[in-house]
């Protein structure tokens, strides 16, 4: 298996790509960030893996400019990664590279210096391709897409895996249905364009060993940080004194807040940046006077993670009465059992017992020794995930 | 709605100026005044607050601020006031070291991908802050050169209904002389309208195709003069000079 490392495709793709199959990133031409298969030359080279990347769109040189881009170093995996240059012959240019595609224009030159390449690093390789619509451009369709089949065949034999960034520009519906059919596993990359949020998302539509079809998830594309599940609004909220902005702290790297006497008078706002996933968080006060804001910011969040002290037994109707409101706004939500800590906490079962919601999720917690606050929040961002949140746009 | 071109005679032939929100091939010859009409263009958007883009294949972003410059003094302040935006298609390629704040620069003319993002993400940017705002796309030949006439048909696809559904008036330069003409009626097919320039035995013609009501379809003689396009052939009543 080769991962991908793309946060959460792994897991729906059964733990990566089995040796031998190809992934087609099918990627709208409207989408700010169309390199996805450079996130898994990354992975895989910081795995240690043999790997050959194919430029045809751009100059090798730009590889690792893209790489300085996101914060990565491309020199330091030295003959781990070895580059076909598909380019610098199109537009004149000399060529350091050791591969060169001398006839740019024919896909028999690809294919020549792509197995020349492929004898020349022995074992399993991850072979990204920068730009199959490029190559089918230049090489015209139907005869690039035969020679990829054949570079395709050329891969698997040596077990190795390959990636392909495909532009989806309106090519002809006979073109498209073969490319559908002529790989493995496609993942499809569209903008994502619900309010004013910014993103891109990602769509499991082909796997041809298993694994989950029909997943989406929303990313953003980060420099430097690479690619990661985007969640743009999760609330914390939750009675007085129950150690939300304790919680909030515990969990994000950057955090504003507004304070008065101990008690938080206005919204806090975090930036978690955890496992893969990017989140916005905001904490809600508990006073009963900002129910309004509640319902205001409520109407467009993406979860919730509903903070409370397990030791104080007053505020369990309270805390119900939240829980209920989230789920009338359909918001998947986590209980944080918080000051798990203090003297009295109930155990989970008895929680859920006295607070009257036998099918919640708790996730126990001590936010002042940060214990549990990231299990809470990867909880929820799978729930989020799972529960189709992302699937609307 | 229409939208002047900044040429007082060309906007009288057009009866006031282009269709608004509407994607128009300008194909010309080199050396005779193409540029000319997209800077006055520029300039003109620019005067009534329209914000510009500029995508540049042929030359480099600093290369056109200073001829822009040359020709209008305010044209810097209009930049530093955020409303002329590049997108910079040749000086990564060339291996210039520009620089610039106001800048998109996209590797290579084979990029089509990171050009169409460059252009969706400046022009929602303008369509927030300002509305309605204008592109000069100089020049689709050059992509055409480095790939071939389908591959850039199928950009123009959906560059030309990106621009519209973000409400931008828009030029697309074109050389005439360097295509088949089987690639030129692909192109045009996907524009509102064709101004179109051509050398004639010394004289300089100029006529327009589509873009809404004019008042002649005919070739309307010009001239060139200090960087000046004036038109000098008549048109009214469909005659010609």
């Amino acid at each position: 298996m080769t991962e991908t490392g793309i946060p959460k495709l792994d897991e729906y793709l059964e733990g990566g790509i089995p040796e031998g199959k190809s992934l087609l990133f099918y990627i709208s031409p409207e989408v700010e960030e169309d390199n996805i298969g450079i996130h898994v030359l990354y992975h895989n080279l910081e795995m240690g893996k043999q790997c050959i990347y194919v430029v045809s769109k751009s100059s090798p040189k730009q590889l690792e400019q893209s790489f300085r881009e996101f914060g990565w170093d491309m020199k330091k995996y030295g003959e781990k990664l070895c580059i076909v240059d598909g380019y610098s012959r199109l537009i004149g240019a000399p060529s350091e590279e050791k591969y060169v595609i001398l006839e740019p224009h024919d896909i028999l030159s690809y294919e020549d210096v792509i197995n020349e390449t492929l004898e020349n690093t022995p074992g399993s390789v991850v072979v990204v391709f920068d730009s199959l619509s490029t190559i089918l451009d230049l090489c015209g369709e139907i005869e690039a897409l035969q020679g990829i089949y054949r570079i395709n065949d050329e891969i698997n034999r040596q077990n190795g895996i390959s990636i392909y960034n495909f532009t989806s520009w309106p090519y002809k519906e006979s073109i498209i249905y073969r490319i559908k059919r002529g790989f493995d596993s496609i993942v499809e990359i569209s903008p994502m364009s619900r309010e004013s949020l910014i993103g891109q998302k990602y769509h499991i539509s082909k796997i041809s060993w298993g694994g989950k079809t029909g997943k989406t998830v929303i990313f953003r594309i980060y420099k430097p940080g690479g690619m990661k599940i985007y969640i743009p609004k999760i609330l914390v909220m939750g009675p007085f004194r129950s150690g939300k902005t304790t919680f909030i702290r515990a969990l994000s790297k950057q955090f504003t807040s507004v304070d008065r006497l101990g008690a938080t008078i206005a919204i806090e706002h975090g930036t978690v940046d955890h496992a893969g996933c990017r989140a916005e968080v905001f904490g809600i006060p508990g006073q009963e006077r900002f129910s309004p804001l509640m319902n205001k910011i409520g109407a467009t969040a993406t979860g919730a993670l509903l903070v409370m002290d397990s030791s104080r037994p007053e505020y369990f109707e309270e805390i119900k009465k939240i829980a209920n409101d989230i789920r009338n706004k359909n918001i998947p939500y986590v209980i944080v059992a918080n000051k798990q800590d203090s003297t009295g906490g109930l155990d989970e079962y008895e929680l859920k017992r006295r607070i009257g919601l036998e099918d919640a999720t708790v996730v126990k917690t001590v936010a002042t020794e940060g214990k549990g606050v990231f299990d809470a929040f990867e909880v929820l961002v799978n729930k989020i995930i799972e529960g189709g949140e992302m699937n609307a746009d | 709605m229409l939208i002047e071109t900044g040429i007082d005679r060309l906007d009288e032939l057009l009866k006031g100026g282009v269709p608004a929100i509407t994607n128009v091939m300008l194909y010309s010859p080199p050396f005779i005044g193409k540029e000319n009409i997209l800077k006055k263009f520029v300039l003109s958007g620019l005067e009534k607050g329209e914000p510009v883009i500029f995508v540049l294949t042929d030359k480099s972003f600093s290369e056109m601020r200073k001829e822009m410059e040359t020709l209008d003094k305010k044209f810097l302040e209009y930049e530093k006031g955020g409303r002329v935006k590049y997108i910079d298609v040749y000086s990564k390629g060339v291996e210039l070291n520009e620089k610039g704040k106001n800048v998109i620069f996209v590797d290579s003319p084979i990029n089509r991908e990171k050009i169409t993002a460059s252009i969706i993400a400046t022009e929602k940017e303008f369509t927030q802050k300002y509305g309605r705002h204008r592109l000069i796309f100089d020049s689709i030949s050059t992509l055409i050169v480095y790939s071939d006439a389908k591959a850039v048909f199928r950009f123009l696809q959906v560059v030309s209904g990106t621009c519209k559904r973000l409400g931008a008036t828009s030029i697309f330069s074109m050389t005439r002389g360097m295509h088949e003409e089987i690639e030129v009626q692909t192109i045009k097919h996907l524009m509102d309208g064709v101004i179109e320039m051509r050398e004639d035995a010394s004289r300089m013609q100029i006529r327009v195709q589509g873009c809404g009501e004019v008042v002649s379809r005919n070739w309307i003689d010009y001239l060139l003069e200090k960087d000046e396009i004036k038109l000098t052939g008549a048109f009214r009543m469909s005659r010609v000079a």
